[in-house]
């Protein structure tokens, strides 16, 4: 495990770089799902692979992944999977929700939203707002075919409205090792098995680079009381591991502008990243 | 459904040994299940009583029981199931990679084994509590295994050799397989498990010569899929037996809702050659959050009769409607011809995950008892015997109290007032015996989940010791987490309860020596008086058992066989190292690790199959 002098932990909040040293050898062990586009893949494409170099060549460590498909169990299996050696199989998960429970997690390197995607020329075009989906005459509003997920704000939101009948469903996860689901509903919009869809925006943001400019309408969802759309992601370690958490934080304090910047070059949508609750760790 | 991949075709062309015309299997099964020297199928029996006639080991001498031999199946993780016995073979399974051993009594050696070709990387990610299998079926000179991978294989009894492979489900879509299959006429009847992924269920029917699909019953959807005879079918309402008018399920849903809609099929199926019916429970409808599927999302949470030879629904009756708690309802069911207000009737006894024992009619549907069989449960006042509504206390609905509020001291915890593991019945007492869990539950609204690259706000679930007296329901600050009980199905009481620390998570086997066999977290084989409950015996096996304890007769010998290997949804925490020792990892796996914290120092992974017997 990493020490840090006194003086760099003291420097987290002074503005000159400095970052911890690391031990010879060890490496920036980042645990992934190899067809998660735009999150991760195998070829390294993702934006979550480009921010992990960039740590990496910052902290002049050689990057491993250990490969996974993120579903129910992905933590269990990569970050606190224990090896024979008494180690673990990786360290790092590079993007989950900030105060997700199943990892510690460190401060926020971007926010965004859900966003209603809705493909150009299927005879929704005049809509500018997702409340008028629910405001449509009857007739009108029976012709929709907006995607369902079997879980996730979207369907609250339909649900809400009146929606849920011309819900098309999809799985929030499934066992395909060849389309995750951003794929899936790339593919199924373009076909016209669905016009339209309510995404979380990295997920968006890679729908809306499959195909030329300008092919989607694209309106950021809004939370309303009992339904949040906007969420902070940041990076997830095993709980208690204090130091490697300290190292990220100050990579990502000092590299801000930078992931920043990598994040919306995917087309994924960026808010300002609102004060964390501070979450109480002793529940 | 996908087609099927060539090699699987290819195998179901040849048959290696010439099998007598029998064209129904069923007869076979029957006839090997009344000789007590077999164990030749899950249940003991097709009525899934899980009784033996055997005697030699009773009351009196079970105190002198000894390990005879054991075997080590080589597999880490959940050893769900049990051995079967057959014209004197032992075959036993292990869970993924699903290895199957025919093992010599006599030498106690390998005759054969056989391992399947699965795809660790494709099966393993879709499993969602451990990698379980819950055993192997018999019939026709065949052992089917039903493949993590959801390929269901017949295997040549005598040597090892595959016959047939089918492939009963969809990775892809997230379908995985946990359960035993069984052998009914000319049919091998399989489930599918999956329910996380939003998995439509079904129990489906092979056939037991080629592995051609008979039929497919679906849990949910139109009358076509679900096979439901509308004006034919019937469910209990109004107090009456009463035929189902169409699209009774898709009534109950919005839009396609019910094409992701759950109600998977993962536990235990029984058989009346008489009535010539199939029984088993459907599970929880998804998604996950009950405000996202308003409705009564039939027919998950069902207990369903089906026309062995068709499908068709004789009745169905469901549960739970609309869950909010997860209370699957897959567990078994147990037929049994008993008498019950004063008419005899053939029953069907069930003990759901909600907490309550169910008798009904078999033949007609009608329900006769429902009462909770641990009275910590709390999240309904009774079941209303006319309409068969569960009558919901408000307090711990969670859709009630709404997103800013915990729901707390809900009873039982998600993982039920008992799991999977199946009941045993003695007609020498008229007693059933249930292997139960004696948790309560909390929803912590407003917990950030992440699934698949998707952030919504969810619930944590955290699980904790009942600490209220089963038989009384008062409050009185116990941490056991587990409860044996004794129940008698004809009138819903509980006759007597052994606190357990742990819960049972093993399957218990009744006697005609009056004595009951189960297994425990820490690991102990257990016989207790079936009369009293009083412990007779215990012995502590190499690891916790989730197994179930099963007995038969070789060479004039007594024999009780069970697996330990801990894992599973209890043990998950040890089986997959989720336990990093801090409250920090209570919800993972879906809070079962916080309450099963200590078993950790009681037990660790690794299969053996013991075997018991009474001194020479």
């Amino acid at each position: 495990m990493t020490q840090y002098s006194r003086a760099a932990i003291a420097c987290l909040l002074c503005t000159t770089a400095l970052i911890p040293k690391v031990q010879a050898g060890e490496k920036f062990r980042v645990c992934a799902d190899p067809l998660h586009p735009p999150y991760s893949t195998k070829e390294l494409t993702g934006y979550e692979n480009k921010i992990a170099a960039l740590f990496a060549r910052q902290l002049g460590q050689e990057i491993e992944y250990t490969w996974l498909p993120e579903r129910i169990g992905f933590i269990r299996n990569t970050l606190k999977a224990e090896t024979d050696d008494g180690g673990y199989k990786c360290d790092v998960v590079m993007g989950v929700p900030a105060g997700y429970d199943l990892t510690e997690t460190t401060k926020p390197y971007f926010h965004s939203t859900y966003v209603l995607l809705i493909a150009k020329g299927r005879g929704w075009d005049d809509i500018s707002a997702p409340s008028q989906l629910a405001n449509l005459p009857l007739q009108r509003q029976e012709s929709l075919k907006i995607a369902m997920f079997d879980r996730g704000p979207g369907t609250e939101w339909l649900q809400q409205n009146g929606l849920l009948d011309q819900g098309v469903p999809y799985q929030s996860m499934t066992g395909d090792s060849e389309h995750n689901v951003a794929m899936q509903i790339e593919q199924d919009l373009r076909k016209g098995i669905i016009d339209m869809v309510i995404l979380w925006g990295p997920m968006a943001g890679y729908v809306q680079a499959q195909s030329p400019k300008d092919s989607y309408i694209a309106l950021p969802m809004t939370s309303a009381p009992g339904i949040k759309f906007e969420f902070s992601i940041a990076m997830g370690v095993r709980q208690g591991d204090n130091d490697r958490k300290q190292q990220l934080n100050t990579l990502i304090e000092q590299n801000l502008t930078e992931i920043q910047k990598i994040v919306a070059s995917y087309g994924i949508p960026i808010l300002p990243i609102p004060e964390q609750p501070s979450r109480q760790d002793d529940d | 459904m996908k087609p099927v991949k060539n090699w699987l075709l290819a195998s179901t062309i040849a048959t290696i040994i010439a099998t007598p015309a029998v064209s129904n299997a069923n007869s076979d099964v029957e006839k090997l299940t009344e000789n007590p020297a077999n164990w030749a199928t899950w249940g003991g029996d097709y009525a899934g009583t899980r009784y033996s006639k055997l005697s030699q080991i009773n009351t009196q001498n079970v105190k002198n029981l000894q390990p005879a031999w054991s075997f080590s199946t080589g597999v880490l993780r959940g050893h769900e199931g049990g051995p079967l016995v057959v014209n004197g073979v032992l075959y036993v399974h292990t869970p993924f990679p699903n290895t199957v051993y025919a093992i010599d009594q006599k030498t106690q050696s390998v005759i054969w084994e056989y391992t399947p070709t699965m795809d660790a990387d494709v099966t393993i990610p879709v499993m969602c509590c451990d990698t379980v299998n819950r055993g192997l079926a018999y019939g026709d000179g065949k052992i089917f295994l039903q493949q993590s991978d959801t390929v269901l294989t017949a295997l040549d009894a005598k040597t090892g050799k595959r016959v047939w492979s089918v492939q009963n489900g969809d990775p892809k879509l997230g379908m995985t397989n946990t359960n035993a299959p069984l052998v009914v006429k000319d049919k091998v009847l399989t489930g599918i498990s999956g329910g996380e992924f939003g998995v439509r269920g079904f129990l489906a029917a092979y056939d037991i010569k080629t592995g051609q699909l008979a039929w497919k019953g679906y849990s949910m959807g139109p009358d076509k899929d679900t096979l439901i005879k509308p004006g034919k079918s019937t469910t209990w309402q109004d107090g009456k037996v009463t035929p189902l008018g169409p699209d009774s399920s898709t009534s109950t849903w919005k839009g396609d809702q019910w094409k992701i809609g759950g109600g998977t099929t993962w536990g235990w199926y029984s058989y009346d050659p008489k009535l010539n019916l199939v029984y088993y429970g459907s599970g929880n409808p998804s998604t996950w959050n009950p405000v996202q599927r308003p409705g009564d999302n039939k027919w998950s949470m069902s207990l369903w009769a089906r026309d062995a030879d068709t499908g068709e629904v004789k009745w169905v009756y469901q549960m739970t409607p609309h869950d909010e708690w997860d209370y699957d309802g897959i567990n078994e069911t147990v037929l049994v011809d008993q008498e019950v207000k004063g008419k005899m009737h053939k029953t069907i006894v069930h003990f759901d995950r909600n907490g309550v024992g169910y008798t009904l009619d078999r033949e007609t549907g009608e329900l006769l008892v429902a009462e909770t069989f641990d009275k910590s449960v709390n999240w309904l006042t009774h079941v209303d015997m006319k309409t068969g509504r569960p009558q919901v206390v408000p307090e711990f609905s969670t859709e009630h109290n709404g997103e800013d509020v915990n729901t707390v001291g809900t009873c039982p915890a998600a993982l039920g007032a008992k799991n999977q593991q199946p009941v045993s019945y003695s007609p020498q007492t008229g007693l059933f015996y249930i292997s139960g869990n004696h948790l309560c539950m909390e929803y912590e609204p407003f917990e950030v989940s992440y699934t698949a690259g998707q952030p919504y706000v969810g619930a944590t679930l955290n699980m904790m010791p009942a600490g209220a007296d089963a038989i009384t329901g008062k409050k009185d600050g116990t941490t056991n987490l587990g409860q044996f009980t004794a129940w008698d199905a004809k009138t819903g009481k509980i006759v007597w309860s052994n606190k357990e620390q742990f819960s049972v998570w093993s399957g218990s086997v009744a006697t005609a020596g009056g004595v009951v066999f189960y297994g425990t977290l820490e690991g102990y084989l257990k016989a207790v008086d079936a009369k009293t409950g009083k412990e007779l015996y215990k012995f502590k096996t190499p690891s916790g058992i989730i197994g179930n304890v099963n007995t038969w007769e070789f060479n004039g010998k007594q024999y009780v066989g069970v697996l330990s290997g801990i894992g599973g949804w209890a043990g998950i925490g040890i089986a997959a190292g989720l336990d990093n020792g801090d409250s920090s990892s209570n919800t993972e796996g879906l809070g079962a690790v916080g309450a099963y914290r200590s078993l950790n120092s009681y037990t660790k992974l690794g299969g053996t199959l013991t075997v018991f017997a009474l001194p020479n």
